[in-house]
């Protein structure tokens, strides 16, 4: 379905009612839960974005106590070509309040499905993700997604994009505006309020794209490979002022990668999935000093034996074939 | 892609029109055609100045515009919505799709006589007929934009607090105007064409009936004057629509 989907300007005329390939395609994209995995469970429901899981109570929690539970969540995606295609096998991970994780993991083993599944935008075949206890019924402002793609919306510009999550929040004009100046100046942006997307780099909208998450103030970032369409050195640079925004506040964040560097850099924690189908091989405790400096953990030995270990894994795993 | 207005290309967009007017005098110079029949191009944009400034000729303008702007706006405002609607519901998708199967491919002008004993001589047959023929270009370019919206818009939009609801209107028009607004230039075009053929065929004023009138007592010049309106009126409406497309997509890298 999501081939389906992206697939576009293939086979779609632009006579779009005579097509029935488009219909409901949007109501697809609408639905906060794509009831399209094929499920054991029976019925899956449709729940409004306006859940009521929202509303939470006020309870203080210590700063060690989970904020997301996935609790034996697998994914099966019906698809044309390969029936029953399994992309996530009994996934299990728990995510501590504050901290930094890293998913790894080659190319198809999941790791952003099972990011769509805690952000509510999937819902998983078996299996249930939870967000402080309860269970994650669709999208929701405390948990902000950025995509790989940026995702910005191209007709409004960039105080306009960061602007959003405030006003969807009932925000007050003036006050959503000055709070969204203020991000845009800390994302380093700031003198490109008024610039539209398509005027700005791969790495200013990927700033743009932080910018307008953060705004909303989730409690837990969702990153899908942020940083994977910018070059090394843009990718450097963004690595580096997302720590330095994240040692600020301390949010919570699962951040899917396929580099080895970056989620050791960042992260601490580093979740290593294998393929086929989508499991969880390893989960790393990667203890290394904060504030991380990117010169001085270079140099680190303890950095290089992470990064080391971790690659020298994912080759044994390449060479053991494939898996059953 | 189509032509664009108001930009350095406006030289190139003019050369080709004044080639026509050039090979129009030559035809008439080199005595191709009797000059009874089609009088020089001269001739004809004099006449035109002249009735311009008359209150029947303006009248006449005045009845054609209106048809035409209210004919048009009516499919604007229904293609568009009956385009979002079918592309977020499959209901409604249901019972548009067949409908629209069955509607699209007719000939909207056979459908006159039927609006002139149904709504008389004056607008009301008209403005339908206009609305009838231009709404299905927008309709279909509406409903194409719209199902084929970036997922990851749509799901940035949810994740910041919008519903459903509000996502129509907040991301998937904003999203799908780019296609909307390509629908709605084929739409102008077709609207131009048909108002002025549903005055020729029946009608009491407008440039249309103008022309037939001076057809009939054989006015050859005044025979060529609304047409020549007619088509810089396309021409005004086009470039209106340009400035107005240039203001909306001035976000979108393709515009
Ligand atoms: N909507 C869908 N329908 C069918 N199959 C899907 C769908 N979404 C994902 N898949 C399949 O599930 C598997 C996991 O996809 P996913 O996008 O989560 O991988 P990934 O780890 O994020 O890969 P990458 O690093 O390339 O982004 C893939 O094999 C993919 O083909
Ligand atoms: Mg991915």
């Amino acid at each position: 379905m999501k081939a389906r989907q992206n697939g576009r300007g293939s086979n779609d005329a632009p006579h779009g009612c005579a097509n029935d390939s488009l219909s409901g395609r949007l109501l697809a994209k609408l639905m906060p839960l794509n009831p399209r995995a094929s499920g054991t469970e029976g019925g899956m429901t449709v729940v409004s974005a306006r859940s009521s899981e929202w509303v939470r109570p006020v309870t203080q929690q210590d700063p060690a106590s989970a904020i997301i539970e996935i609790d034996r969540v697998s994914q099966v995606f019906q698809t044309s070509a390969r029936k029953d295609h399994v992309a996530l096998s009994d996934i299990s991970l728990t995510i501590e309040e504050g901290a930094f994780v890293s998913i790894l993991g080659p190319s198809g083993c999941g790791k952003s499905t099972l990011l769509y599944i805690v952000g509510g935008f999937v819902s998983p075949t078996s299996g249930a993700a939870r967000m402080k206890g309860q269970a994650i019924t669709g999208p929701g402002p405390d948990r902000g997604p950025v995509f790989q793609e940026f995702a910005l919306f191209p007709w409004k510009t960039v105080l306009g994009n960061v602007m959003y999550g405030p006003r969807q929040q009932g925000v007050r004009a003036a006050e959503a505006e000055a709070q969204s100046r203020a991000l845009i100046e800390m994302v380093g942006l700031k003198g490109y309020e008024n610039f539209y997307p398509k005027e700005l780099s791969g790495g200013m909208k990927q700033r743009v794209a932080l910018a307008r998450t953060l705004a909303y103030h989730p409690e837990v970032l969702l990153m899908d490979e942020p940083f994977g369409a910018l070059d090394a050195h843009t990718r450097t640079r963004l690595q580096n002022d997302l720590l330095n925004i994240w040692e600020r506040d301390r949010k919570t964040v699962l951040f899917v990668t396929h580099s080895v560097d970056e989620a050791v850099f960042l992260s601490d924690k580093v979740v290593m999935m294998s393929k086929s189908p989508g499991r969880i091989r390893q989960v790393i405790d990667i203890d290394l000093p904060r504030p991380r400096r990117r010169n001085e953990l270079l140099l680190d030995p303890r950095y290089q034996k992470y990064v080391v270990d971790i690659e020298r894994m994912f080759d044994e795993s390449d060479q053991a074939g494939a898996p059953a | 892609m189509m032509s664009r207005f108001f930009s350095p290309n406006l030289v190139l967009g003019i050369a080709p029109i004044l080639l026509v007017i050039a090979l129009w005098q030559g035809l008439v110079s080199f005595g191709f055609a009797p000059a009874v029949l089609l009088p020089p191009p001269g001739f004809v944009f004099g006449r035109l100045l002249q009735q311009l400034v008359t209150s029947t000729f303006q009248h006449e303008i005045a009845a054609t515009l209106i048809r035409l702007f209210a004919g048009f706006a009516i499919a604007v405002v229904l293609g568009v919505s009956i385009g979002i609607a079918a592309a977020a519901s499959p209901a409604i998708n249901a019972v548009v799709r067949p409908i629209v199967r069955v509607l699209a491919p007719l000939p909207k002008v056979a459908l006159y006589p039927a609006l002139l004993l149904l709504l008389g001589f004056g607008h009301g047959s008209k403005i339908t007929l206009v609305a009838a023929d231009a709404l299905f270009p927008i309709l279909l370019s509406t409903y194409y934009g719209a199902s084929t919206v970036e997922q990851k818009l749509i799901w940035s939009a949810m994740a910041a607090g919008s519903s459903r609801y509000e996502i129509l209107f907040k991301v998937v028009l904003p999203a799908a105007m780019p296609s909307i607004l390509t629908g709605c230039r084929i739409g102008l075009v077709i609207s131009c064409i048909v108002v002025f053929l549903a005055e020729m065929i029946t009608s009491t004023d407008g440039l249309g009936h103008a022309l037939v009138t001076a057809a009939r007592t054989f006015q050859a010049v005044d025979m060529f004057v609304p047409l020549i309106t007619i088509s810089l009126l396309g021409l005004v409406l086009n470039g209106l629509l340009g400035v107005v497309r240039s203001y909306l997509l001035r976000g979108f890298p393709e515009a």
